[in-house]
């Protein structure tokens, strides 16, 4: 995959584009861990405030995406899209934000602010966000300060959303809504990086996730259905 | 395919290879001179082929049919089935391309010829042969006590000419063991026989049913009306290596077949005939053996009783009554041994006195028939056309049995592809057990049920199926899907394991595995197994239509519509993938193209209450309101079962305005099935439109506690709206007013799903 370096101008032109395939690496066919329940919503307040207190109180990490996932109600969707960063290191591009594995990150190579383009094929509505970061394991590349914007392409970007994070340690959702409180519905959304811990120049990211609300139940425009012989007639597989 | 005559087996298998490797036209040249050379018609493939002419149709029915030439397709299978009724596969195409055959019809001996014909071994050539082959044993046979080793050591030798697998070493042990009548060749030839035995899974199959059916027109052919020797009898145990005294009669005719297999035929071939015989055999070795009681005693001891062998004589037998030395032997005679369990028990308690044929003159003559005994063929001056007539006609009455288990089950096969699913059940049901308790009859029960929706029994059926047969893979994929709908993930991740474990080649097995990530819902997995799926075996429809359902749940419209596309190419008769099409309309807006997949659907399978509630919900999107109630009772009427219909009456009601008949069916519902949220949430929605906000409120409240996963904000939103005007187009202007942080997620409400999707509509 060839790599072209960034000069600091050409901040809009994304170098490093890749559809990310979602790679899989369970294997085994055992039955999933029970949910545990709304933690991971519960996470989303808890972070929300104090992500907009700035104090020195440390960023809890909220639920894994994995349970959000299992409650149905959210789709991963960041293989529908195109990512691409400003710079980065080689060997730390977006094959490692998006490899699932918390081991391996993304590195910047450039100047402030760093970027994270994704771009969809349609206007998609997206709910979370959900970044991993880690201060412990990165110190000074650790981001502290994030802002997402969201919009139609790179001219035309909005920040809906910016969080300060005091060393995080773990997962962080952060719900994209518009100004009606509901899921915003956009072509691109770009997570800038404005600021690291301890002043650091480049940041590391280990782990970025987009999810989508699924869309409600097959026929009608109904909630889903919550018992077993609603859905059992819900449709013909 | 096994080869047939070895002048056909190059013919022949070349074709059918050409076929699995779907080079169609190369298989339609081989046999019918090609496409656009003059086609051979019917007759001039029966005279060339002569007496393998069914199977050469049945493959050019294939072949026609995978063509899109159907027609022509089910006029070969058609006359595949006239030349010889016994075959099934081509009365299984012909249900699955929607024909009707009528078993009734199908499944009879026509005539003596045709009779004949499928059974080219008749007793004739076995009479014969078995009297010029017998010289050699005969000299060895100079006592009768020495002959009833003799027997049984012919026993185990035929019984292990028949399986031709692991016939060549053992036959030529056994040649030697009959040189020389020791006890102890005769001892290691029962190990052989017995391990042998073992080898074959499930082979301790009878074809005998129980007790009370013994007449050969009942699907339990196979009990020959004729003296069976007692169980009980001592003497007659102590000659005969299997301890149930009925299961040496096959035994005991086994040796007549030796000779026949030491004259090159399969050893298939004569087992047909010679259980025929051996029934009349028996009585008169038991006389005999009984007057040579005490000088057999010693043999007893060698002999272990392995019970397994000679019920697998009937089996074969009956296979051969199925294939008659065809290529699809070994599908047919999979199928049988699946359709028929041991009936070991069922032996043993068929205590018949021994008639010992002491005083019966026709076994007289028909002991001449197999001439085991020596001093039989020595008194033996009687002319064999008797015995023929009589084997003959033993071959008949078994062929008519088995015609009438063929017609059942033809009928059952018949009214499940015609999707009359409640007949189906009925007419496998009425099986016998011993029939009824095999995989593919129970895999078409659990289909049947599936059919009709009714998951809970389906599922309960395939378990059985899986504690019965559990290295069944074909139908697993039936069962996998009833999990998914039953949402058992435990059940359904054990099933995948076990299928994919046992046989990655299959399609099923990798289409469970798929089902069971999907319920899991990874989507991008199950993708993956799903095109695996596709990859084992392209021709397989449910594979395609599953990965469509897949990408459905992914978004990706596009690729699900082709896959779906896919699906019905390979099946045109695949109603789900006409649905997914529907589906995908539907979700698309397109209510009319919508309809048009769905009614495709309804038409192949037209007692479906889940594609009539769809039906019923477009024409609703289509402001045909009226049709939408009429379809929807219609699908009420079908299955009073299913609640979704009830609640998309009720809500097709309630958009007309009609109230109060929407709330009784509503309450009928909440009767029905009281942990649904919806319900209540509709009731609330109702209460809310008459005005008593109270009830609303509170129906509404017990709808967001039936819904733990809290996802269900539109009924948040209900409640919050509840102090605005009647009005079911909320405004985003009002929802900023209420300013509630929690209703975060996507309105599903009709306003903004209409700006949705109108600004989506404009993107395409």
């Amino acid at each position: 995959m060839p790599r072209l370096c960034s000069s600091p101008s050409l901040l809009f032109i994304p170098l490093v584009v890749r559809f990310s395939p979602f790679q899989v690496s369970r294997w085994a066919f055992s039955p999933p861990p029970p949910t545990s329940g709304c933690s991971g919503f519960n996470g989303i307040d808890n972070v929300s405030n104090k992500l907009r207190m700035t104090t020195p109180n440390k960023t809890p990490p909220g639920a894994d995406p994995k349970q959000l996932e299992r409650t149905a109600t959210v789709r991963e969707i960041g293989s529908q899209a195109v990512w691409s960063l400003s710079s980065c290191k080689p060997g730390f591009g977006v094959d490692q934000l998006r490899d699932d594995n918390l081991e391996t990150y993304w590195q910047s190579d450039g100047s402030q602010p760093h970027l994270v383009n994704i771009q969809f094929r349609r206007k998609t509505t997206v709910k979370t966000l959900c970044i991993y970061a880690d201060y412990k394991s990165d110190e000074s590349y650790t981001p502290s300060k994030i802002s997402v914007r969201v919009g139609n392409n790179f001219h035309n970007l909005q920040e809906i959303r910016q969080l300060e994070l005091v060393e995080p340690s773990g997962w962080i959702h952060v719900p994209l809504t518009d100004n009606h409180k509901k899921p915003t519905r956009t072509f691109m959304i770009q997570i800038a990086v404005l600021a690291n811990h301890q002043n650091g120049r480049d940041t590391h990211m280990r782990q970025i996730k987009i999810y989508t609300p699924v869309e409600e139940s097959s026929i009608g425009k109904f909630p889903r259905c919550t018992t077993i012989d609603f859905m059992m007639y819900r449709s013909i597989r | 395919m096994a080869s047939t005559k070895p002048l056909c087996l190059p013919r022949r298998s070349f074709p059918r290879r050409t076929t699995v490797c779907r080079r169609l036209a190369e298989g339609e040249q081989i046999l019918s001179g090609g496409v656009f050379n003059k086609q051979k018609s019917h007759d001039d493939i029966v005279t060339e082929f002569g007496d393998s002419a069914c199977f050469t149709l049945s493959l050019l029915g294939h072949v026609y049919c995978k063509t899109d030439r159907l027609a022509k397709g089910s006029e070969c299978y058609q006359k595949s089935l006239s030349l010889n009724p016994f075959l099934w596969s081509p009365f299984e195409s012909l249900c699955e391309i929607g024909e009707k055959p009528d078993p009734d019809h199908t499944f009879k001996l026509t005539s003596i010829q045709n009779f004949s014909s499928c059974l080219p071994n008749t007793c004739t050539t076995l009479v014969s042969n078995h009297n010029l082959s017998h010289r050699q044993p005969e000299t060895v046979l100079t006592e009768t006590p020495q002959d009833t080793i003799e027997l049984n050591r012919l026993n185990l030798e035929s019984s292990n000419s028949k399986y031709s697998l692991n016939t060549d070493s053992s036959v030529s042990y056994i040649d030697s063991a009959v040189i020389s009548p020791d006890n102890v060749p005769l001892g290691t030839g029962t190990s052989i026989l017995s391990k042998q035995v073992q080898n074959k899974p499930k082979t301790g199959r009878s074809l005998l049913g129980g007790p009370t059916a013994l007449s050969p027109l009942t699907p339990s052919f196979g009990i020959l009306p004729l003296e069976t020797p007692s169980p009980g009898d001592g003497s007659y145990l102590q000659n005969y290596t299997n301890t149930p005294s009925v299961i040496d009669v096959p035994s005991t005719g086994a040796p007549t077949k030796k000779s026949v297999a030491r004259m090159g035929q399969t050893g298939t071939k004569s087992v047909f005939s010679q259980s025929g015989n051996s029934r009349e055999v028996t009585p008169i070795l038991v006389a005999q053996t009984q007057s040579s009681g005490p000088q057999t005693s010693t043999t007893p001891q060698v002999l272990s009783p392995t019970i397994t062998s000679p019920p697998n004589a009937l089996p074969r037998r009956s296979s051969r009554l199925f294939t008659s030395d065809s290529s699809t032997a070994k599908e047919n005679s999979k199928k049988l041994k699946m359709k028929f369990p041991p009936k070991i028990p069922n032996r043993k308690t068929k205590s018949k006195t021994n008639k010992g044929g002491i005083t019966q003159p026709n076994i007289n003559d028909s002991l001449e028939i197999t001439k085991l005994d020596s001093s039989i063929i020595s008194e033996g001056k009687l002319s064999t056309i008797t015995p023929q007539i009589q084997a003959f006609n033993l071959q008949k009455a078994a062929a008519e049995g088995l015609m009438s288990l063929l017609r059942e089950m033809g009928k059952g096969y018949l009214a499940l592809c015609s999707y009359n699913c409640k007949e189906a059940i009925n007419i496998l049901s009425h099986l016998p057990s011993h029939h009824y308790s095999t995989g593919w009859v129970l895999c078409q029960i659990g289909r049947a049920y599936f059919e009709l929706s009714e998951y809970m029994q389906a599922e309960r059926i395939f378990s059985e199926v899986r504690r019965i047969e559990n290295y069944r893979v074909e139908g697993m994929e039936i069962y996998s899907t009833t999990l998914w709908h039953l949402q058992k993930d435990v059940a359904l991740s054990v099933l995948s394991k076990d299928l994919t474990d046992m046989d990655k080649n299959s399609p099923e097995a990798w289409c469970a595995a798929g089902n069971c990530f999907s319920l899991q819902r990874e989507h991008d997995i199950a993708i993956k197994f799903f095109q695996r799926a596709i990859q084992v075996d392209p021709n397989y429809a449910y594979a395609y239509t599953l990965l469509g359902h897949e990408f459905v749940l992914t978004e990706e419209l596009d690729k699900a519509l082709a896959c779906f596309r896919n699906a019905i190419r390979v099946n045109p008769r695949h109603y789900n993938a006409w649905y997914g099409l529907g589906m995908i309309y539907y979700k698309q807006e397109k209510f009319s193209l919508a309809e048009m997949h769905f009614q495709k659907a309804l038409d192949i399978n037209p007692q479906s209450s889940v594609l009539l509630c769809h039906i019923g919900v477009v024409q609703h999107a289509l402001k045909k309101s009226e049709k939408a109630l009429d379809t929807l009772n219609k699908a009420i009427v079908i299955d009073p079962k299913n609640p979704l219909c009830k609640f998309h009456r009720a809500s097709v009601l309630f958009a007309n305005e009609k109230y109060k008949s929407a709330l009784q069916e509503l309450e009928e519902l909440k009767q029905i099935v009281p942990k649904e949220s919806l319900v209540y949430f509709l009731i609330g929605k109702v209460y809310k439109k008459l005005g008593q906000t109270h009830l609303a409120l509170m129906n509404f409240s017990w709808a967001m506690d039936l819904d733990p996963k809290g996802a269900n904000n539109q009924i948040k939103e209900a409640i919050d709206k509840r102090y605005l005007p009647d009005d079911e187009e909320p405004i985003t202007q009002e929802e900023q007013i209420m300013g509630t942080d929690e209703s975060q997620e996507s309105s599903m409400t009709d306003a903004d799903d209409t700006q949705l999707h109108a600004a989506e509509s404009d993107e395409f």
